[in-house]
């Protein structure tokens, strides 16, 4: 039924074969594709669990951090003396006490100072910092910091940030261009020209944190030259890697430990400036120094989401296929880098994933302004331009006719392709996903037929399974792991650098060192994230670790697998082929009577060889292409999935009541459906707020008016609708035992989706984020005044009041 | 976000109480279920002296059903003690579900009516309910105590009849009445602790189709609880219907003064009004139950 493609295009995607294992055909897992309980369940919900800012140390000291009060200014002089008088006061620092080289996570832009300089940038920025022996003589000593500002114009407005007569934020930035983009792939002009219908639309997406559970939290202390610092951080390596840099230490003498981690989000990848002056602090004093954020703090110091301006060009062909996108974007990055480099590329790069097109253009902007800086939070750029192309598609599928499921079924990506920017994508199930949505939620029957005020929408997302590369550029093995079985066999120990920040990866991990091994996941016990005792792991960020800690995993579970049938064969002689091992239990594959436990040929291999270990570590394949920004979005793997959503409108109000959320994921083979499910429901939890609620709003002054967990609104679970998560039969060849990520990918599809759903029941189009009641209440009252209808002027009645 | 020094003083008595207050002078502060105060203090827009803590006055979180005089809910009775206690819901089961409707589960937990009361804030959520109810405060001081009804007790943002230095609000009193409906509705911005962006309560007698009485009052959008006089005179001594509801809200509308703030525009908020007396009104009228 589709029409030919015209002369001279590309239009679809180029196909791929990967070189790895096809798909078992036996996958009768012991351990894995079950739903066992989190390994730390138990610790948590007994309040035996200690978190960073639970630890004590002998003669601990507090220690904050003073902040700017303006959004630009130049300092013109700090007085600490005063402070310093203060009884209980240990030590006051600022620029001078310490090392002035910059740092950042994004290395192609290194543009923090531990404390500023010259100018402060944001309000927030950090000035100086205090040690002292308790948390209130910290606010005493803070207020007695003298520091003398001039206030300089700031940019507050990111869309004029690179005007000419603009105030300049970083010198060595001009027109406070952070980050520039320019990818063109195929002839997107060609394509317009081609297309039988040309569309444009201008969407905005909104500035929102990730506000995890536990505030950021970093206790330093020193041992001779040794430092160690316990940190609530979804990565001890990066830690370690700048802390170590910073100061000029070799890695070795920096050890980064995490404790329990109460939510990331992506607002604790990089270092938060805690550890840098806690580390200096506890130097200079001696002592072991705890630093931490507030709730307000913590908003200031910032890293969420970066407000975009998103306008999208589409040329389609009558049937509504894809030929040709032209995404130009402006970000708003805030003051500093911080991985927002990374951001901007994504913003672009991952548009080219669910749906096939060749030919793609990609602007990019990502300018600084006086507001705190931007980073990572979960789907990384992502979920915006994502909530821009499944709106702007909507508005296309309207324009020709088409359904909205039907004209995705059309474009959909097919497994084994190549995305026009070079992604190779293995495993795709983007038709089953949109097909199972379509089918669960009841769209035929829906889609048209419901009642008034109410709407269906659909949307679809996609994401990396684990970045190709690493933050920084060096050829470290992205994940490595190391089991240790007990000397009498009963139980192994996992250690693993991979980092549990509450996503449940200790737990995945140990099912599936368990699996490899033969072992029960009920014997295993993990040791993780201590960058002095684990091997080496990038962290929990670009939902990497089921993937790719998974990969080291399975490998050194392999080994101890491999050693211990080595020995067990020894034990009954027979050759090690002809045993296998399942659960703890050893026996022969063609003779069920010899038996043998794991235990027994574990604590023979101890007695008789030494430790019974197994290692392994991951590095992925070469990806990506040639162009600039090339490695960013390339993945071993990527995830797919379909949302669609019902939704209440009250018309006269405008509130949006979200009623069921159907969510179908290609995440590969499953670990643990529990924790999966949980993921995709944690995920909808975000996408929902973001879509919905969430908003970080700025006075005139550029000081965040709502900090507080009253004002910035995150759903309550009253307000949450209900899920439905489902899964489509895939495997990837890319991953060990065919898996891919879901951590992230599940908050991809959910603001478009339910943007498409107002859209349906309303018919009106909310094109920005957050799409609250009063926007919806507006968008209704222009359509009625566009329409005729005499709509009541709340402004022009009558007044009582004196 | 650190309290600030101060005295604490948890009196036994009433008398203990007010005496306390008028020895310490301007700078002390009644303590009740902290939600407010304390989160003041933390953030440094207030920084008493000292603290005179209620909790030892028991009876004074006492709620009772009197024929004569109505329902006496004692000031330290919390949110949730509100909306639980059957006393509350067999006579006024519109307070106990305005009271639902507050804060989150925590907040109501431990705020007090007093507390809610005294803090006077624009958006609370009991004001307008037990304004519409015709309840009276108790304002008890060291030898002496006045009633004033709660809809002449707020006289501005942040600022009652009360005066701190030298009185407890001890009780709150709605009067038997013959109220065949009542309600109070709010507008928040999410299902549980969101403040009121507009909050409408709604009380009629009703004789028939016919409205004998209407009280109608506004939260959130005046600088205290108001009452939508013009509003209620649309509809007593009419036969109600949809568009004499509709006609009232957009009467409300003329009785207040919303702000636009980071909760919502001045012109969302009037809407708001106009949407939400229609509602609250009919609700009042169809239910069945004050
Ligand atoms: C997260 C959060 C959400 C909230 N949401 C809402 C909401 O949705 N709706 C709403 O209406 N309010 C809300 N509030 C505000 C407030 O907590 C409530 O109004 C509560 O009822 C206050 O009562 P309290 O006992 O805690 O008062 P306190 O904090 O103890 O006192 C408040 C003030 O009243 C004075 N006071 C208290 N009792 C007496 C008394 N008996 N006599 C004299 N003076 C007294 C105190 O001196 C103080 O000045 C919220 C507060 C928080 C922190």
């Amino acid at each position: 039924m589709s029409q030919p493609t015209p002369a001279g295009l590309k239009s679809s995607a180029r196909t791929y074969t990967h070189p790895g294992l096809p798909e078992p055909a036996d996958k009768d897992y012991a351990v894995i594709g079950k739903s066992k309980p989190k390994i730390d369940a138990r610790e948590k919900v007994t309040g035996q669990a200690r978190y960073t800012a639970d630890l004590k140390f002998p003669n601990m000291l507090y220690g904050k951090i003073l902040t700017s009060p303006h959004a630009h200014a130049r300092i013109l002089s700090i007085d600490t003396s005063e402070a310093e008088k203060i009884p209980g006061v240990k030590a006051v620092i600022t620029h001078k006490d310490v090392p002035t080289l910059k740092y950042g996570i994004s290395p192609a832009r290194w543009d923090e100072n531990i404390f500023c300089i010259e100018t402060v940038k944001f309000v927030g920025d950090k000035v100086a910092a205090v040690a002292c022996i308790d948390e209130e003589t910290c606010y005493k000593a803070l207020k007695a910091i003298k520091v003398e500002y001039e206030v300089l114009p700031a940019v507050l407005d990111p869309l004029h940030a690179m005007d000419e007569d603009a105030p300049q934020i970083h010198p060595e930035y001009p027109l406070n261009k952070n980050t520039e983009i320019h990818q063109n792939f195929g002839d997107v002009d060609e394509a317009f020209r081609q297309a039988d219908y040309v569309r444009t639309d201008m969407f905005v997406g909104n500035r929102t944190y990730q506000a995890p559970m536990e505030p950021h939290t970093a206790t330093s202390i020193w041992q001779g030259g040794k430092l160690t610092v316990y940190s609530s951080t979804q990565s001890p390596h990066y830690f370690q890697y700048y802390i170590a840099r910073e100061f000029g230490l070799p890695m070795g003498d920096v050890r980064v430990i995490k404790t329990y981690v109460g939510g990331g989000f992506g607002g604790k990848l990089e270092p938060t400036g805690l550890e840098f002056a806690g580390a200096v602090l506890a130097r200079l004093t001696g002592r072991p120094v705890k630093m931490f954020y507030d709730r307000a703090e913590m908003f200031a110091h910032n890293r969420g989401r970066h407000r975009q301006y998103m306008k999208l060009t589409t040329g389609v062909n009558a049937d509504g296929r894809i030929l040709g996108v032209h995404a130009d974007f402006i970000m708003d990055g805030g003051a500093y880098t911080s991985l927002g480099i990374a951001t901007a590329y994504y913003a672009g790069a991952m548009l080219t994933l669910t749906y096939d097109f060749e030919n793609y253009r990609f602007d990019m902007n990502r300018v600084y302004t006086n507001l705190p800086a931007c980073g990572a939070q979960r789907g990384h750029g992502a979920p915006q331009p994502r909530y821009a192309f499944e709106a702007h598609l909507d508005n296309i599928a309207k324009d020709l006719d088409i359904d909205p499921l039907e004209i995705r079924l059309r474009n959909a990506r097919k497994p084994n392709t190549i995305t026009p920017n070079e992604f190779v994508v293995n495993s795709c199930e983007m038709v089953a996903c949109l097909e199972q949505a379509r089918d669960i939620s009841g769209w035929a029957d829906k889609k048209g037929k419901l009642p008034a005020g109410r709407g269906i929408g659909v949307a679809t997302g996609s994401f990396v399974s684990g970045a190709g590369y690493p933050i920084y550029r060096t050829d470290l093995p992205h994940a490595a792991a190391m089991i240790k079985v007990a000397e009498d066999g009963t139980a192994a120990t996992l250690y693993t650098g991979a980092t549990d920040i509450g996503q449940g990866s200790d737990t995945v991990l140990c099912q599936m060192a368990a699996e490899a091994m033969g072992y029960t996941y009920e014997q295993m016990k993990i040791v993780a994230a201590d960058t002095e005792t684990t091997p080496h792991d990038f962290g929990a960020y670009a939902s990497r670790q089921t993937l790719m800690s998974g990969a080291a995993v399975k490998e050194a579970g392999d080994e101890v697998r491999k050693q211990l049938l080595e020995m067990a064969g020894e034990m009954v002689d027979l050759p090690p082929e002809r045993l296998s091992v399942r659960l703890g239990r050893i026996s022969a594959k063609d003779n069920p009577e010899i038996t043998l436990t794991f235990e027994e040929a574990a604590r023979t291999f101890f007695v008789q060889k030494g430790p019974l270990m197994g290692r392994g570590s991951y590095a992925p394949p070469k990806l990506g292409g040639k162009h600039k920004g090339a490695p960013v979005g390339t993945s071993p793997a990527y995830s797919f999935a379909a949302q669609v959503s019902e939704v209440e409108i009250d018309e006269e109000t405008g509130e949006v009541a979200v009623l069921d959320v159907w969510d179908v994921h290609d995440c590969g083979q499953v670990i643990n459906p529990a924790l999966l499910h949980a993921q995709v429901h944690g995920a909808l939890y975000m996408g929902m707020g973001e879509s919905i609620w969430e908003e970080v709003r700025f006075d005139a002054k550029g000081k965040i008016q709502n900090p507080t967990l009253g004002e910035y609104r995150l759903p309550t679970a009253l307000d949450m609708p209900r899920i439905h998560s489902s899964l489509v039969p895939s495997y990837e060849i890319a991953g060990p035992w065919g898996v891919k990520e879901v951590g992230e990918g599940a908050t991809l599809p959910t603001m478009g989706c339910f943007r498409n759903a107002i859209f349906d029941a309303m018919g009106i189009s909310v094109n920005s984020l957050p799409l609250t009641p009063e926007k919806v209440w507006a968008a209704l009252r222009e359509k009625r005044k566009a329409n005729g209808e005499d709509i009541w002027d709340p402004m022009a009645c009558e007044c009582f009041l004196e | 976000m650190y309290l600030p020094d101060f005295d604490y003083y948890a009196p036994e008595s009433l008398t203990e109480a007010t005496g306390l207050l008028m020895q310490l002078g301007t700078s002390a502060r009644v303590l009740a279920g902290g939600t407010d105060i304390l989160v003041k203090m933390k953030s440094g827009l207030l920084a008493p002296s000292a603290l005179v803590s209620l909790k030892n006055l028991h009876e004074l979180r006492r709620i009772r059903w009197d024929a004569d005089r109505g329902l006496a809910i004692g000031a330290l009775a919390t949110h949730n003690e509100i909306c639980n206690s059957a006393v509350v819901q067999e006579h006024f089961l519109s307070l106990s579900e305005a009271a639902h409707k507050l804060a989150n589960n925590q907040i109501r937990n431990r705020g007090t009516i007093g507390g809610n009361l005294v803090n006077a804030i624009p958006s609370a959520d009991l004001p307008p309910i037990l304004i519409a109810l015709g309840a009276y405060v108790t304002l008890a001081g060291p030898n002496s105590s006045r009633t004033v009804p709660v809809e002449s007790f707020f006289t501005g943002v942040s600022r009652c009849a009360l005066e701190p230095e030298r009185e407890i609000l001890t009780e709150v009193v709605i009067p038997p009445q013959k109220t065949t409906g009542s309600t109070y509705i709010k507008f928040g911005l999410r299902r549980s602790g969101a403040l009121a962006v507009v909050g409408v309560a709604a009380a009629v007698t009703m004789d028939g189709n016919v409205v004998r009485d209407a009280r109608i009052c506004l939260g959130a959008v005046y600088k205290v609880p108001t009452r939508a006089i013009q509003a209620e005179q649309v509809l007593i001594g009419k036969t109600w219907t949809n568009d004499l509801l509709e006609q009232a809200g957009r009467t409300a509308v003329g009785c207040c003064l919303p702000i636009s703030d980071i909760r919502g525009s001045a012109e969302y908020r009037r809407d708001l009004v106009r949407i939400f007396t229609r509602r609250a009104l009919k609700r009042a009228i169809t239910q069945g139950h004050v």
